[in-house]
């Protein structure tokens, strides 16, 4: 019954419910991989094991740290990594705070140049920001969505309280605690300053921004590389979704958990344009107005960045039957 | 300059933390975190060791520091400033010694405690290694956890370098005006920092600092930032147009202006010296102030360091062995 409560509140909230955990394997750590190396056995096996972590570890640090800085705005200082030569930056939401912020990065070797901050999403804590000084960059490269899982070996990099040239960019280790739609949750241990800062992968993939920290340093929050890869178009052109702009959007009642083939419906809110266009339990949205679903989020955005009255078609499967729907989204109710 | 801590994250599931299934989700048991208890037994009986060379400095029945047993005749090395006023030492398990002061390091901090009753020979000290090469961003790093039953696990986490000496500060923030001839005036004064405590007050004018008369800000910083926090200083302030004498003691900027520093409040109390080293090795072990003066470890048991300074709750520093052995190796030769 709380709970119950809990997950119409959130919906009214967000519009999908995002606290329903998604497309993890329930047999994580009990199958049995084709086990290569020993950051992805279950546990290391010897102190040489570990040895040979910290030795990987170290070598995918010496390959990605020019491409961490450190971000400058006037009201705060954060982190970021260069995604491409042309310096595209990923870095926190709530670092970058609004589009069109002129800030100032600094390379790991002392160097500043401007930036600008473009759009990003406060519901993953996902910010985009860009160099603007022409150049090439050194960068790092972008895991691809969904490749990273609960146990993974990981490191994170930041700048915490601001750049310093003698002590460097610091480093911290840890494994995936638990993964959801738009967060990854590790015991790398983090302090504010680390915001916006990288979470790479064994392979030197960043498969996470660092955002949030919580009381105990062993458990922090990381956006998931999987908000930026699904709504990158989204975060290039348009202002930074923030909760507040959510709240007056359109709306349409559903909660939906990711899965291969989109978003699967878990449940549909009485009352809501959902269920009045016949959306039930199992189907799985695929489209939204031609535009492909893979990540909870990215429906919220879609969904209410729209105004309240707009239509929109959504396909969705039921069955494997492909079905097409046009709803009018209606407007989110007051959360009391 | 405020950093971006983000949101600290409240959880809805308490349960997570034991490491279970919720709903078909996979989270990560706390045996198999980075921190676990996955290395206590990889290191074997070097576990023991560790754990048998390390004593909790005791002081009015609370712990106030770790120290490490550095000779057979039960001379034990442990942080200076953290111990002062210790009577006795607690160990692994759980024996009583009342131990004295030997010798003291302004330098280093460092500070050489014997245990005098009851006596014995036969302590068996810790072993060292030279922490070159074993410092490197990356490395695995061990410490003994706080009720000195457990190994902590992290890494070194930046670069070894100097920390330079922070100067005393009179936590008040100063405006220059054109007419100087009238003092420098008080615009913001620190809630309990040194400016406080003496009873300096918004609106006063600093006429002179120590009887010279001063005119200028950077006069004040002049005399002040050649002296320590705990020493005086005498000023003479216009209030209300009349002269006060007012006499301060200087602070610690650590102290005076961390109280607005977020992330020192969310990381509890830090040691107080945590500056003027003259090299440190940086780590992420998360250590109470109270268990500074216990040692750093590699992967083989060898200890590479002391913990010198609880910086935030993911930075320690540690005074290499270089530092280290040179003041120990002249202390164990004077003692009788």
């Amino acid at each position: 019954m709380k709970n119950n409560i809990l997950a119409a509140s959130l919906t009214f909230l967000t519009g999908t419910y995002f606290q329903v955990p998604i497309f993890l394997s329930p047999l994580h750590g009990q199958v049995d991989h084709n086990v290569s190396f020993p950051w992805e056995k279950d546990l290391p096996e010897s102190i040489n094991e570990l040895i040979e972590i910290q030795s990987q570890i170290q070598k995918q640090f010496l390959e990605v740290q020019h491409s961490v800085v450190s971000i400058e705005a006037e009201d705060g200082a954060g982190s970021g990594v260069i995604v491409s030569s042309d310096g595209y930056i990923l870095t926190a939401a709530h670092v970058i705070g609004e589009r069109g912020k002129k800030m100032k990065v600094i390379f790991p070797n002392g160097e500043q140049t401007d930036a600008v901050s473009l759009g990003g999403s406060e519901l993953s804590d996902a910010g985009l920001l860009k160099i603007t000084e022409q150049g090439e960059r050194q960068y790092a490269e972008m895991a691809e969505a969904r490749s990273s899982e609960v146990g993974d070996w990981c490191f994170a990099l930041g700048h915490p309280s601001g750049f310093d040239m003698e002590r460097g960019m610091v480093l911290r280790v840890g494994r995936i605690i638990r993964k959801k739609a738009e967060t990854i949750q590790t015991d790398c241990r983090l302090l504010g300053g680390d915001s916006g800062g990288p979470l790479f992968s064994m392979t030197g993939q960043i498969i996470g921004i660092n955002s949030r920290i919580s009381g105990s340093p062993e458990d922090n929050f990381h956006t998931s590389i999987e908000s930026f890869i699904s709504n990158w178009e989204y975060f290039l052109h348009e202002e930074l979704h923030t909760l507040g702009s959510m709240y007056g959007g359109g709306f349409l009642g559903v909660l939906c958990e990711e899965s291969a083939k989109g978003l699967k419906i878990i449940e549909v809110v009485d009352d809501t344009p959902a269920m009045e266009a016949g959306i039930k339990i199992g189907d799985i949205l695929t489209q939204i107005d031609g535009v492909n679903l893979d990540t909870k989020e990215k429906l919220t955005i879609l969904v209410s960045t729209k105004e309240p009255g707009t239509h929109v078609v959504i396909d969705y499967l039921r069955e494997d039957k492909e079905i097409s729907a046009r709803i009018k989204l209606g407007k989110r109710a007051s959360v009391k | 300059m405020k950093f971006f801590p983000a949101i600290v994250f409240i959880f809805i599931f308490q349960s997570y933390l034991l490491g279970e299934y919720i709903d078909d989700e996979y989270i990560l048991p706390p045996e198999h975190r980075v921190n676990g208890s996955f290395v206590a037994e990889l290191l074997g009986p070097k576990t023991d060791e560790i754990l048998k060379s390390t004593v909790g400095i005791i002081r009015n029945g609370k712990l106030i520091a770790h120290g490490v047993i550095v000779d057979a005749r039960g001379l034990i090395l442990s942080k200076a400033s953290s111990s002062v006023g210790a009577r006795s030492i607690q160990t692994y398990n759980n024996d009583s010694f009342d131990i004295r002061i030997r010798k003291r390091d302004e330098a280093t901090d460092l500070a050489l405690w014997q245990i005098i009753s009851p006596s014995s020979k036969n302590w068996i000290p810790l072993s060292w290694k030279n922490e070159q090469n074993r410092t490197k961003v990356g490395n695995w790093a061990l410490s003994v956890g706080p009720q000195i039953e457990e190994l902590m696990l992290g890494v070194i986490s930046a670069k070894c370098r100097p920390i330079g000496r922070e100067g005393g500060v009179m936590g008040v923030i100063l405006e220059e005006t054109n007419s100087s001839t009238n003092g420098i005036e008080v615009v913001e004064v620190l809630p309990q920092a040194a400016g406080d405590r003496a009873g300096l007050k918004i609106r006063d004018k600093i006429f002179s600092v120590d009887g010279r008369s001063i005119r200028k800000t950077s006069q004040i910083n002049q005399i002040i930032k050649d002296k320590n926090p705990g020493d005086l200083v005498t000023l003479i302030v216009h209030r209300k147009s009349q002269p006060v004498i007012l006499r301060l003691t200087l602070g610690h900027r650590a102290v005076a202006f961390d109280l607005f520093n977020r992330n020192l409040l969310m990381s509890g109390p830090v040691s107080k010296r945590k500056d003027n080293f003259a090299t440190i090795i940086q780590h992420d072990l998360p250590l109470k102030k109270e268990m500074m003066g216990g040692g750093l470890y590699d992967l083989e048991g060898n200890c590479l360091g002391i913990n010198i300074a609880r910086v935030d709750r993911v930075t320690t520093y540690s005074l290499p062995t270089s530092i280290v052995l040179p003041v120990l190796d002249r202390w164990i030769k004077s003692v009788p």
